[in-house]
């Protein structure tokens, strides 16, 4: 893999607390000054506790002067005596840089300071900690539920709620998203109002763009999310480390990305409860990997040609033919097609199926057909000229906007953010292979789906290397499990953020530890909620038909986004 | 039909008291039916089984009215059917071949019956209509569909003998029945009280008014050549054989006379029948089902049963203009199924577009249509009338 650093402008400014061996936290804490009540630290950063009513101008501090452009997630907890909110600072040029901003709110009184004009991506995130734990957020624009129905009573995370009160939310309860329209029926109004789904063809699931036309042009456009909200933090909460939580981030993107989500749960599990990996089964894990990326990313172009030729396209059903023979090869070696869960803490769940030598023949074929069907994909959609026509410079998002709503992943790339957790923030094997990010410079529809492409390239390229490997690995070093302990109780109030290269992008997961077999607060960051956020910014001006495209273009699972 | 002998003749030289150069041209035609060409001015259906039926051609205008019922049953069913056969079971098959797939093939030999099975499921669905519809107008529409295709059909020469009325303007006749549908996927769209509806009905309007153009100009560029308006007159136009290559002769089919044409032709209707790259007034995957979002079993039978018809009439008119009609080898009495076999032949055209190519946007499709078809087509109409002028 190229270990070559980043080439972002670093040295144009200097920016404080960070130099060439790492973070230096205690410049960091200088920079913050007074506004600095507290210091703890977190697995994978240090954390600074910030007064609530000094968020902004802490964190305004940090994105401009010590050059962390990217709020990754904000978790908020409760505990016994407060609340807390943390935000997950990183550095889009090198994510090992990593600083948290704890925030501690009374419990009879939590409010804190928004942080949604430091980062646009805050907004929902907030919105997010608000209904789910209760935490309120002075400032912000529009604190409204955001996965639960409006009518909703109570926080599920907090610590009083109840949780086997049920609560039934009737139709009629619901807020009516035509009422207001109707209501403005002067005939005056030169725009119209739009509800596309949460039944529609083109959301790919069950989301709700609320959209206002000014003729065949999107005006405005507002996602309403939460239709498909399973509590899969609050599922994870209930479960203990070892086996109960693993089958859960099969269950996100569960359009083929499985694997890549088990990685998220066990690289964060693993590094809290310190645990090693033999290097045999990471190999196993990255190849599994790079196939769920690539059926994952058959499946985002197919579903892009559907909405963009017409329900009876050819690409599409050419995506699902050549995502089935990776569906195949997943399927040897886990023994499930959908919900893999074949990754366990320490290892994976079993050696590559026997015989293996008809195993890696199946991938070899498959590697050898695929330049040849990628081919077919650029004659087919890249380079057809209406194809272009259409997506060549629309639904445009350029790379300072991209960051400033935290996306990640091809949507990131594809506007010119050469990020990748593969590279940037190395796990598994990727560090030892050789590889390349797809990065496109346009930000369009076009180069989202190019980017894609060209991902699959290059897991190609890294399943191909681990065959390699794999093939001549000496049997009796083929440790596929490493020693783990029956049950894990990490260490009281030991909390870490780490995330892994989804398909969708970054997805990380935040757990805290109170001693205990289970996690006291699990929470996950979900690639595809923080792109979604950014839908307006490419949306909006744009013809109705070029708000299908680029939300097909952002590639949503509502599994993910809704969890 | 039409090589019937004794009784042809005989409707042949008492009919068309019009044009007696016609009369005997037919004549010829019709006694050297191995002659290979299907294509000719003869008497139309109603006035061939009028002379069966011993009246002469031109009978008593009640009789005349019966005849042409029952031979504009005959149209419409064999097109209906053919809407039905290809509709439900060879879109299906067409689809599945593009992508890889085997498509129905369980009920019945190659899943044929699978026909009458969606025509049941289709018909027995329940009709619901939706709270505050515009009732006449969301009735009226699925019938105006079909109708105005269906009504198209009638000034077509389809071989064997098979026309209903063979009037002078029939070119003009033919483009204005088509036009009609506009009126009903709009009435559709209207009436729907649904915004996908809406904008589809809008859309459809907005397109059919920006390639309806184009597509008559370039058809007036055939009338150019053909000097005439009337249907079985520009068929008969084209069977004489262009070039000879190879003791081989290629007829002189509009479509080798003027390929420019031709291609615009094929264009334009795509735009004129809702087939990709111009689906936007469907555009599933953005607004639904367009002007149909709201119409279910019977209704939304009907409104299918119109795109389809109204494909085949697209390619009715690509075949007549510009394919000689129901010219083919083999004896005159295969013409219309040479006639059907051009028709499928566009019908497939439009499905294989469909798998390949993406829709334009809507504001992309009227560029192309008012600043990149239109001035072609004038540019083709033009030149072709300087040619005309010059050199026949």
């Amino acid at each position: 893999m190229s270990l070559e650093e980043p080439t972002g402008e670093r040295t144009e400014t200097h920016l404080t607390g960070v130099t060439e061996a790492g973070l230096d936290y205690d410049a960091i804490a200088d920079l913050l000054g007074d506004r600095v009540v507290g210091r703890e630290t977190h697995l994978n950063a240090e954390a600074f506790v910030v007064r609530p009513d000094e968020v902004q101008e802490a964190l305004f501090a940090l994105r401009d002067e010590a050059g962390f452009d990217h709020c990754s997630c904000v978790t908020a907890q409760e505990y016994e005596d407060r609340f807390e909110s943390i935000y997950h600072l990183k550095r889009y040029d090198d994510p090992t840089q990593e600083v948290s901003v704890v925030v501690p709110t009374p419990r009879d009184a939590p409010a804190s300071q928004t942080a949604e004009p430091v980062y646009r991506t805050a907004d929902w995130h907030e919105r997010e900690a608000y209904d789910l734990v209760g935490v309120e957020y002075e400032g912000h624009p529009d604190l409204r539920r955001i996965l639960l129905p409006e009518t909703w009573q109570g926080h599920p995370l907090g610590l009083d709620y109840d949780q086997d009160r049920p609560q039934i939310v009737t139709l009629e309860s619901h807020a009516n998203p035509l009422a207001e329209d109707q209501a403005d029926d002067t005939g005056e109004a030169d725009t119209m109002f739009l509800n596309i789904g949460p039944h529609h063809p083109a959301t790919h699931g069950v989301l709700h763009v609320e959209t206002v036309l000014d003729g065949e042009q999107v005006a405005d456009v507002r996602s309403d999310i939460g239709y498909l909200h399973r509590c899969e933090e609050q599922m994870a909460q209930s479960g203990k480390y070892r086996h109960e939580i693993m089958p859960y981030p099969d269950r996100w993107d569960y359009v083929s990305a499985g694997l890549l989500n088990e990685w998220a749960y066990a690289r964060t599990a693993e590094d809290l409860a310190g645990l090693e990996v033999p290097e045999y089964a990471q190999v196993i894990r990255t190849m599994g990997a790079e196939f769920s990326r690539i059926a994952a990313h058959m499946l985002a172009v197919a579903t892009f040609a559907l909405d963009v030729y017409g329900e009876f396209t050819a690409t599409f059903m050419y995506g699902f033919r050549d995502r089935e023979v990776v569906m195949d090869i997943l399927e040897d070696l886990t023994g499930q097609r959908l919900m893999f869960n074949y990754f366990r803490l320490g290892g994976v769940a079993w050696d590559l199926p026997e015989p293996r030598a008809e195993f890696f023949e199946k991938i070899r074929d498959f590697l050898d057909e695929l330049p040849g069907k990628l081919d077919e994909y650029h004659d087919l959609i890249t380079s057809n000229e209406i194809f272009q026509l259409r997506c060549v410079d629309t639904g445009v998002i350029d790379a300072e906007t991209a960051k400033d709503y935290g996306c990640t992943g091809p949507v990131a790339r594809a506007s010119g953010v050469d990020y990748d957790l593969r590279r940037d923030d190395p796990y598994g094997y990727y560090d030892e292979l050789d590889w390349d990010v797809a990065v496109e410079p346009d930000g369009d529809n076009y180069a989202r789906v190019l980017t894609r492409l060209r991902e699959v390239e290059q897991s190609a390229r890294i399943i191909e290397q681990c065959v390699d490997l794999l093939e001549d690995w000496p049997e009796e070093e083929r440790e596929i499990q490493s020693n783990v302990p029956r049950t894990l109780r990490p260490d009281e109030d030991a909390e870490i953020y780490r995330a892994v290269e989804g398909a969708k992008g970054e997805l990380g997961i935040y757990i805290r530890s109170d001693g205990t077999d289970k996690p006291a607060r699990f929470k996950i960051r979900s690639p595809c909620f923080s792109n979604l956020q950014a839908l307006p910014e490419m949306a909006e001006g744009e013809y109705i038909a070029d708000l299908i495209a680029s939300l097909a273009s952002i590639d949503i699972v509502l599994g993910e986004v809704d969890r | 039909m039409r090589a019937g002998g004794p009784p042809l003749q005989q409707g042949t030289t008492t009919a068309n008291a019009t044009g007696g150069a016609t009369t005997t041209a037919n004549a010829t035609g019709a006694a050297n039916a191995t002659n290979g060409s299907a294509a000719g001015v003869g008497p139309t259906a109603p006035e061939t089984i009028s002379g069966w039926l011993g009246l002469g051609a031109n009978p008593d205008p009640g009789v005349q009215f019966l005849i042409g019922i029952v031979v504009a049953s005959l149209i419409a069913t064999v097109f209906l059917g053919l809407a039905a056969f290809a509709g439900i079971w060879g879109k299906r098959k067409i689809t599945a071949a593009f992508t890889d797939r085997i498509a129905v093939n369980r009920v019945g030999p190659f899943g044929l019956l699978i026909i009458v099975a969606d025509a049941v499921r289709l018909l027995s669905k329940e009709l619901i209509v939706p709270e505050d519809v515009d009732r006449p107008a969301y009735d009226i529409a699925p019938m105006l569909v079909p109708f105005s295709a269906l009504l198209g059909f009638a000034v077509i020469p389809m071989g064997s003998g098979l026309q209903l009325a063979d009037p002078e303007t029939g070119f003009v006749f033919v483009f204005a029945a088509a036009s009609i549908a506009s009126l009903g996927l709009l009435t559709a769209g209207y009436a729907s009280n649904n915004k996908y509806s809406f904008l589809g009905g809008l859309r459809a309007v907005a397109q059919n008014l920006a390639y309806e153009i184009p597509l008559v100009v370039t058809a007036a560029s055939v009338v150019l050549f053909a000097g005439t308006l009337r249907m079985s007159e520009i068929v008969a136009a084209q069977a004489e054989p262009l070039v000879t290559v190879a003791g081989f002769a290629i007829p002189a089919w509009f479509a080798f006379v003027n390929p420019f044409a031709f291609v615009l032709f094929m264009t334009a209707n795509l735009a004129e029948v809702g087939r990709n790259p111009f689906d936007v007034p469907e555009a599933p995957g953005e607004l639904v089902a367009g002007y149909m979002t709201e119409y279910s079993s019977v209704y939304f039978v009907l409104l299918y049963l119109g795109e389809f018809l109204h494909i085949f009439l697209g390619g009715a008119i690509v075949a007549t203009l510009f394919l000689g009609g129901p010219a083919g080898p083999g004896p005159a009495a295969l013409g219309l199924v040479w006639f059907m076999l051009k028709v499928l032949a566009v019908y497939l055209f439009t499905q294989w577009m469909r798998s390949a190519i993406p829709r334009v946007r809507i504001d992309q499709l009227i560029e192309i249509g008012w600043k990149g078809m239109l001035v072609l087509s004038f540019a083709n109409l033009v030149l072709t009338a300087v040619i005309v002028g010059l050199i026949v």
